[in-house]
């Protein structure tokens, strides 16, 4: 029983200690502009978007303090990141991917959140609707035009067949199939997918739909595209052209063609939008940003691969591309 | 942010009693947990959104947790197969499961919904700031569950359930079907795991396919932090010092977190923390009890 005492009491020091310690930061925090960034784990286009956010606001003549955080992958961890953020009492807190942005939203009351990197914030129950924000919560959705993508790839090889392989573990990349699914049965293409749980099963998924498919879409999906080469391998192996939504992975691996927006450019659109939160404007009043301004989208074309494929684009195509690979090498207009 | 650590200490405190249970009451590795915690969160997300009564969507929770842990016992206990890979089996077949019960989706808000934490706190607003009664809500939820972990180790059942992990033969001789007590067991353990799955989803506010990653290591090292914390071999207090266990375990994330950074230490290092953590609590348990067993031989 002595013991007991003398451990609870060590045990209760120790917290204490970590309060009184705790408290004497957030003093500190709350003089200090310091900008809470939330993301789910570390992942180029994550890492893009967090490094986005930051020069935009730095270019804009801002001094913030960065709190750069990330939950490793663990969501449970992305509830107490939302903690930390509260007791820091920071000025806004972003959510960079689905999952971080909820908790934040959950947690946080008085302070502003903003989300990015989230495909459908009404979907995620982040905000009630696209027309406006909700009460101290507004955001970008990395929204990717699905449908426009895929006709895209139809137009420069008629399908009737097309293969999509995603991660049933991603809020974002499931609702993307979900959209791809529909789009082709808009257009009277047969959709044949394949899931995924983390990015080694990429190829095997590949492989066992590649047969049946005649051309294959990836949405912006993480896990899919960190393991694109596998998918891209694959597809030229049974010469299958492959249509990316993310034109910044398409650059070193075999894709006829990615169409989308860069996630760097993102996080820039996304600091914009803090900027003008701490100029006073109102979240409820700033509806959900979609990235289709033309100067935030990138298309990449391949004619590498359109030649070993036996393809050719159409010149307004070819006009419209901001970056080309040409003869093994990337040119950008 | 203190209540911030107490809050989710004392949640996953719930399913550091189910590791507890497993791994060292029943000497059952089981890796069950990484798909029972977030199979607990699916089925209270999905019952709330479709308007069913929250405590209701409790017990279902529980049920399923237990469900599937008895699925990793019989798998255990009819193929002869060892626990640890019974237990990977059951966790990678919760994953499909666990999506099917979110209605196909691999995250559901639990935003805006009305959840016991939101009952727990319009309820006692008048005095008590949300924080505050979110805390004492979980104080009293852990008594309760401490209260019945004691009463039900001290039943026969629960008295041969903790002989079993210690001496199997003995068990046997008692003429104690051990193969039964582990579907018990481990049963129960799961059962806890996803009640503090279910609580975690109200608490952050959503349900995902990706909660149950890293909850079994956070759950070891907890019970080794608890551990090195307190000696015993009383029940009530191996449950108590698991609990105290997940609180420190919690606090020292907090403060690599917090921290971290005057050593240089980013977020991406806190998974090789964990890690040297749990081996630091097991040497440090380990010299004191080689040095109590010296004190005794002299």
């Amino acid at each position: 029983m002595k013991k007991l005492i003398i451990f609870s009491t060590v045990f209760l020091s120790i917290l204490a200690l970590m309060t009184v310690a705790v408290a004497s930061g957030e003093k500190e925090a709350v003089e200090s502009n310091v900008i809470g960034i939330s993301k789910i784990v570390s992942h180029p286009a994550l890492d893009a978007a967090e490094q986005g956010i930051q020069d935009e606001l730095a270019d804009l003549g801002y001094d913030f303090e960065y709190d750069l955080q990330n939950a490793n992958g663990e969501v449970s961890t992305a509830a107490s990141i939302a903690n930390k953020f509260k007791s820091e009492n920071v000025r806004i807190a972003v959510g960079i991917a689905t999952p971080t942005a909820q908790a934040l939203a959950n947690a946080l009351e008085d302070i502003v959140v903003v989300y990015t990197l989230v495909t459908d914030p009404v979907d995620a129950g982040l905000v009630d609707s696209y027309d406006r924000g909700g009460v101290n919560i507004t955001g970008v959705s990395d929204m990717t035009p699905v449908k426009d993508q895929i006709e895209f790839l139809n137009r420069i090889k008629k399908l009737d067949s097309l293969g999509h392989v995603y991660s049933s573990g991603e809020a974002n990349a499931v609702r993307l199939a979900e959209m791809a699914r529909e789009a082709c049965r808009e257009m009277g293409i047969e959709f044949i997918e394949a899931t995924v749980t983390n990015s080694a099963e990429v190829k095997q998924a590949t492989q066992a739909i590649i047969n049946r498919v005649d051309g294959i879409y990836v949405s912006t999906d993480n896990t899919v595209v960190s393991a694109l080469s596998a998918l891209t391998e694959v597809a030229m192996e049974h010469g299958v052209p492959v249509m990316s939504a993310d034109p910044s992975s398409a650059e070193s691996f075999d894709v006829l063609a990615a169409w989308g927006f860069d996630y760097y450019k993102m996080g820039r659109v996304t600091g914009r939008m803090i900027a003008d939160i701490i100029e006073g404007a109102k979240p409820e009043e700033i509806p959900t940003k979609f990235m289709t301004d033309p100067s935030d989208i990138d298309l990449l074309i391949n004619l590498d691969v359109a030649k070993k494929l036996g393809l050719t684009f159409p010149q307004d195509y070819i006009d419209s591309a901001s970056k080309i690979v040409e003869n093994g090498e990337l040119k950008k207009k | 942010m203190i209540e911030g650590i107490l809050v989710e200490g004392l949640i996953y405190g719930i399913m550091v009693l189910g590791v507890f249970i497993t791994f060292r009451i029943l000497d059952f590795p089981d890796l069950t947990v990484d798909g029972s915690f977030p199979l607990g969160a699916a089925i209270i997300a999905i019952l709330i959104t479709r308007g069913y009564n929250v405590w209701l969507a409790m017990f279902i929770a529980l049920s399923g947790g237990i469900l599937s842990g008895v699925v990793t016992a019989v798998i255990h206990n009819k193929l002869k197969i060892p626990s640890l890979l019974a237990g990977i089996l059951t966790m990678t077949m919760l994953y499909s499961i666990n999506i099917r019960v979110l209605g196909n989706r691999a995250n559901l808000p639990l935003l805006r919904q009305e959840t016991i934490l939101t009952r727990v706190t319009a309820l006692w607003s008048g005095f008590l700031p949300s924080e505050y009664a979110t805390l004492l809500f979980f104080i009293i939820v852990l008594v309760i569950i401490w209260t019945l972990f004691m009463l039900f180790f001290h039943t026969d059942l629960g008295l041969t359930l903790g002989a079993l992990g210690n001496n199997e033969q003995m068990v046997i001789t008692q003429g104690v079907n051990p193969e039964t007590l582990k579907i018990i067991g481990v049963g129960i353990a799961n059962g806890l795991v996803a009640v503090s799955g279910a609580f975690t989803a109200q608490y952050q506010g959503f349900a995902d396919i990706g909660l149950g990653q890293g909850i079994i290591i956070s759950g070891l090292a907890s019970v080794m932090i608890g551990e090195f914390l307190i000696k015993s071999n009383r029940i009530g207090l191996l449950a108590i010092r698991a609990i105290l266990g997940s609180i420190l375990f919690k606090g020292i994330m907090y403060a690599g977190r917090y921290y971290g950074y005057y050593i240089n230490l980013t977020p991406n290092d806190l998974k090789l923390i964990t890690g040297i953590l749990i081996i630091l609590s097991l040497v440090l348990t380990k010299f004191r009890n080689i040095g109590m067993k010296k004190r005794m031989l002299s």
